[in-house]
């Protein structure tokens, strides 16, 4: 679904993603992660239109390079951010509205804002502005325009940022829920090693934008080069 | 006694409503997209021109209705694209803000010296909205002061539907609030931007036109205004309509009182002791927030 081939993006001197290769299959969750500063995000940001690069980057077998955001997001592309980036004075649903009016190429459908709140349990708030919910709220309404858009793919950034374990727990069923009752592939970037062994059915560990290593997360995870250079003896040792 | 200051309050308040008009276009244009534009001014004298050649030049057949019809789509175009010709490329570059002003100061010194070539330096007046006046009792309100203020009012009021109850308004809104949310919910945020920019000259241009007929049309009137409507921004917050709605009523007032109390000479320097003091107390303006 989601082809990424010799993807190279520079800042200067610097080299955020080099030369780095994956492929998303339709219906995966697909895990990222790598120590900060690897490029994980700018791996989003590229995928997403954000910025030029070299390389390519196939979506459903048609390239990306060159597209602008939105175009990118009427296409399929979704993403989420670690700060939930909502619209503060727009109500829930007119959150989730403004992904269905803009990011979906079909008519608008009132009752696709529906469904979509009903989903994310968030019926009670519906005309509750964004900017008044709690921390969990706010990255369900965040989810929820992205799912508005009615993508095939979405990214999800370090989702589980600053949330406790009950909100990690729930997170966590909403995004298979995403995967597997939406049929959205997904991919996530997350720090949490315990939410990406248990979620993702493929991972990729990346540092200074090269991969270390690809494949089944369990294989992965027990990697002596990841283990060296992102997740430390100490996680090998708990694990 | 109480009578004149009546007339005086009704001055300030046919005046701060179009204020508010025009102050609101320039922070919609300031909050959506972040960009100051100079040229706000002459874009006011280009709504005064275009309604005198129209009506005085041209002596089009239908008054008012007809003008108002044709400017308003004609400013749209010209702000959609000025927008896209000379402030959208900028956007790519560094420090763009500052370019922005530097370039929108062009377009000014070069607008306002066309006007001049065009039309030449000489003061131009517009015939009244409407003749007479309405009486009650010992008051008389003109005619034109309250058509004045029903259209800005109105304008505004139509603009604040739109914004909360159009596909569009909610766009304007999201790309306000998160520029970086409302891409990724596939909102075209240029053309956002290119839209915003035009529905401000709308604003700024139809204030042109309703002032025009009590103040005239210059070929520098167009700063007094920039200058104003600056004030009001910063007074009202930036990038807070509704504080700019605040703003424009209160210095409205403001100006048409000091004006009778003190000359006209003494407005300007009101307004900025307001806003210096203001702002002294209170820098994020009255509605404004921080960041």
């Amino acid at each position: 679904m989601l082809k990424v081939s010799h993807l190279t993006k520079k800042f200067g001197e610097l080299v955020a993603v080099n030369d780095l290769s994956f492929h998303v299959a339709k219906g995966q969750i697909y895990g990222i992660a790598g120590p900060n500063g690897a490029g994980k995000s700018t791996i989003y940001n590229l995928i997403t239109g954000n910025y030029p690069f070299e390389g390519e980057i196939l979506f459903d077998g048609e390239s990306i390079a060159g597209m602008p955001p939105h175009k990118i997001a009427q296409m399929g592309i979704s993403r989420t951010f670690q700060v939930p980036e909502t619209f503060s004075s727009l109500t829930v649903e007119q959150s989730v509205a403004v992904g269905a009016h803009f990011g979906d190429t079909d008519l608008f459908d009132p009752q696709r804002v529906d469904e979509i709140i009903t989903f994310l349990e968030l019926e009670a708030d519906r005309d509750r502005m964004a900017g008044e919910l709690n921390l969990l709220g706010n990255k369900k309404v965040m989810i929820g325009a992205a799912l508005g858009t009615r993508p095939k793919m979405l990214l999800l950034d370090e989702p589980m940022a600053g949330s406790n374990a009950n909100e990690i727990r729930a997170l966590m069923a909403l995004i298979r829920r995403i995967n597997v009752e939406m049929g959205v592939t997904i991919i996530i970037i997350e720090h949490f090693m315990k939410v990406l062994t248990e979620l993702t059915d493929k991972l990729l560990i990346i540092e200074s934008g090269t991969r270390i290593a690809e494949g089944d997360p369990d294989k992965v995870t027990s990697d002596p080069e990841v283990i060296e250079c992102y997740l430390g003896q100490a996680y090998a040792e708990d694990n | 006694m109480i009578l004149e200051y009546l007339d005086v309050f009704i001055s300030g308040l046919t005046n701060g409503s179009v204020y508010a008009l025009m102050a609101v276009g320039l922070t919609l244009v300031y909050g959506v997209s972040k960009a100051f534009n100079f040229a706000y001014g002459s874009f006011y004298s280009l709504g005064g021109y275009f309604a005198w050649v129209l009506m005085v030049l041209v002596g089009l057949w239908g008054g008012y209705i007809v003008v108002f019809a044709l400017a308003v789509p004609f400013l749209m175009g010209f702000g959609f694209v000025t927008e896209k010709l000379i402030i959208a490329p900028l956007r790519k570059r560094s420090d763009w803000e500052v370019k922005v002003m530097m370039i929108t100061l062009g377009l000014a010194l070069f607008m306002d010296n066309g006007f001049q070539v065009l039309f030449g330096p000489r003061m131009k007046s517009l015939p009244p909205l409407m003749e007479g006046a309405v009486s009650l009792g010992d008051i008389y309100i003109a005619n034109q002061d309250i058509m004045i203020f029903v259209l800005s009012v109105s304008g505004i009021l139509a603009f604040r539907w739109v914004l909360n109850n159009t596909r569009i308004g909610m766009a304007v809104r999201a790309v306000a609030q998160n520029p970086a949310g409302a891409k990724i919910v596939g909102i075209p945020k240029n053309r956002i931007f290119a839209a915003t920019f035009g529905i401000s000259t709308v604003m700024v241009g139809v204030g042109g036109i309703l002032l025009a007929q009590k103040y005239f049309v210059s070929p520098m009137g167009g700063w007094d205004i920039l200058v104003k409507s600056w004030v009001i921004t910063a007074f009202g917050g930036m990038g807070s309509i509704r504080g700019g709605l605040l703003a424009a009523f209160i210095l409205g007032m403001l100006e048409a009182f000091v004006g009778y109390w003190f000359g006209l000479s003494w407005v300007l320097f009101a307004l900025f002791a307001v806003l210096l003091t203001t702002l002294a107390i209170r820098p994020q303006g009255l509605m404004g927030k921080w960041g």
